[in-house]
């Protein structure tokens, strides 16, 4: 046995493609010390031919001695094996002929896939296309309704802040904030002529509108806008209620700058001079908080049809007034 | 010659009777056309080289088919799907390319 392993040994050595082994590669197989490429490229003959032919070989060496290759070039023995070789080239045949006509048979439904593929991307792609398209629209569609939204925030605000004002002047709100408290009263022990008169009052008013004030009441009484001072016989009247004296008047403004305003102003001088000539009496203090009542609400006078016309939605022009 | 004349005739066969392969089947075909390919150059060399043997041919051809059929049919089962059936066309490739440069050398003399 271990007589036959070297030959084995020699044999393997001696394997035409192969290297002579050296002392440091005999030690370790060729898987080992060969790399993979090297190994498949080297050993692409199957083994088996080799080894049989040796084989071969070995045992017609034991009759004749002959070199390897004539033994190896040695017509072959019997026709049999011949034709095994041949029924196995046509059993290749066929397969290669089946796969060819299976990759043919196939070639058209892949083509056909590839075509319905090709055609649904080329729809997706317009798909993709119009959607852009649209979404470039509604973007700038967006763009125009967002400036315009700003646009109406700020007009919503002037407007809001416009009506704030329009309620104040009008009486159509409760104010409270500061001001000043102003007492008139009648003069002390005077006669008939002395006492303060609806125009009296009415220029005092006046004067205080002038002077900057915001809402004004007399003795509780919300002045608007409409309202007028009247006397009916002695007694001054607020519309239809009568006022009793000494009359309180409440003014919403600025403190400081209100009792000057009044001095410097036209209807402001006459009240004086009616104070100083009349000797009404007369007092003005600040307040840092008056509450005022909201005017009674008034009837309604007049409607106007709402338009987009900025001409007829200005106040004071299309108006229709009711009789 | 009667190895070619065989393999004209198995193709003729195969064109003129067109059986229709299994669709389980139908993966493992062109990779068994490999081996079989692979096999059939080796054969050829071998019998270039003056060491052919009918019997080596044989075997080595149905192994060669079965294995590599087999090797795609576990790459399938693992899930590793093409990769496996990449490496059986690369290392089959390879040898059929040397293969074929050794007869080359053999008919040619280059």
């Amino acid at each position: 046995m271990p007589e036959q392993l070297t030959r084995e040994a020699n044999r393997t050595a001696n394997r035409p493609g192969l290297p002579p082994p050296d002392a440091a590669r005999g030690a370790l197989p060729d898987q080992v010390v060969m790399p993979l490429l090297d190994r498949i490229v080297r050993h692409s003959l199957d083994e088996d031919y080799q080894v049989v032919a040796a084989r071969k070989t070995r045992s017609r060496r034991g009759r004749r001695p002959l070199s390897r290759y004539r033994a190896a070039t040695a017509p072959p023995r019997t026709g049999r094996p011949r034709h095994v070789g041949a029924a196995v080239m046509a059993v290749f045949g066929v397969l290669v002929a089946i796969a060819a006509a299976q990759t043919s048979r196939n070639a058209p439904e892949e083509n056909a896939s590839r075509a319905s593929l090709i055609e649904q991307v080329q729809a997706r792609r317009d798909t993709v296309a119009l959607l852009q398209e649209r979404l470039e629209r509604l973007r700038s569609s967006t763009t125009a309704v967002r400036a315009a939204l700003v646009g109406s925030t700020q007009e919503e605000q002037a407007l809001g802040a416009r009506i704030k004002r329009l309620e104040v002047r009008t009486g159509f709100t409760a104010v409270t904030g500061p001001g000043v408290r102003i007492t008139v009263d009648d003069a002390p022990h005077g006669d008939l002529t002395q006492q303060v008169r609806d125009s009296d009052l009415a220029i005092l008013v006046d004067g205080l509108w002038n002077a900057g004030a915001e809402a004004i009441s007399v003795n509780g009484k919300r002045l608007t806008n409409l309202t007028a001072f009247r006397n009916v016989g002695p007694a001054i009247h607020i519309g239809i209620t009568p006022l009793v004296p000494p009359y309180s008047v409440l003014v919403v403004g600025d403190p400081e700058t209100l009792a000057a305003n009044l001095l410097e102003g036209t209807f402001g001088q006459q009240w004086y001079s009616l104070v100083e000539s009349l000797g009404f009496v007369y007092e003005i203090k600040p307040a840092a908080a008056l509450s005022l009542p909201a005017a009674r609400p008034r009837r309604l006078r007049s409607v106007r049809p709402l338009t987009d016309d900025p001409e007829l939605s200005r106040p004071g022009q299309g108006q229709v007034t009711a009789p | 010659v009667i190895a070619a004349l065989g393999l004209l005739v198995g193709i003729v066969l195969g064109l003129v009777v067109q059986p229709d392969v299994p669709t389980g089947l139908e993966p493992y075909l062109p990779i068994a056309v490999v081996a079989a390919l692979d096999a059939v150059f080796g054969g050829l060399r071998a019998y270039l080289d003056g060491i052919f043997d009918d019997k080596v041919f044989v075997v080595s051809f149905f192994s060669n088919v079965v294995i590599a059929a087999a090797i795609v049919y576990l790459g399938d089962q693992l899930g590793v799907g093409g990769q496996l059936s990449t490496g059986v066309i690369v290392v089959l490739g390879i040898r059929i390319f040397s293969n074929v440069a050794a007869i080359r050398r053999h008919l040619f003399h280059a």
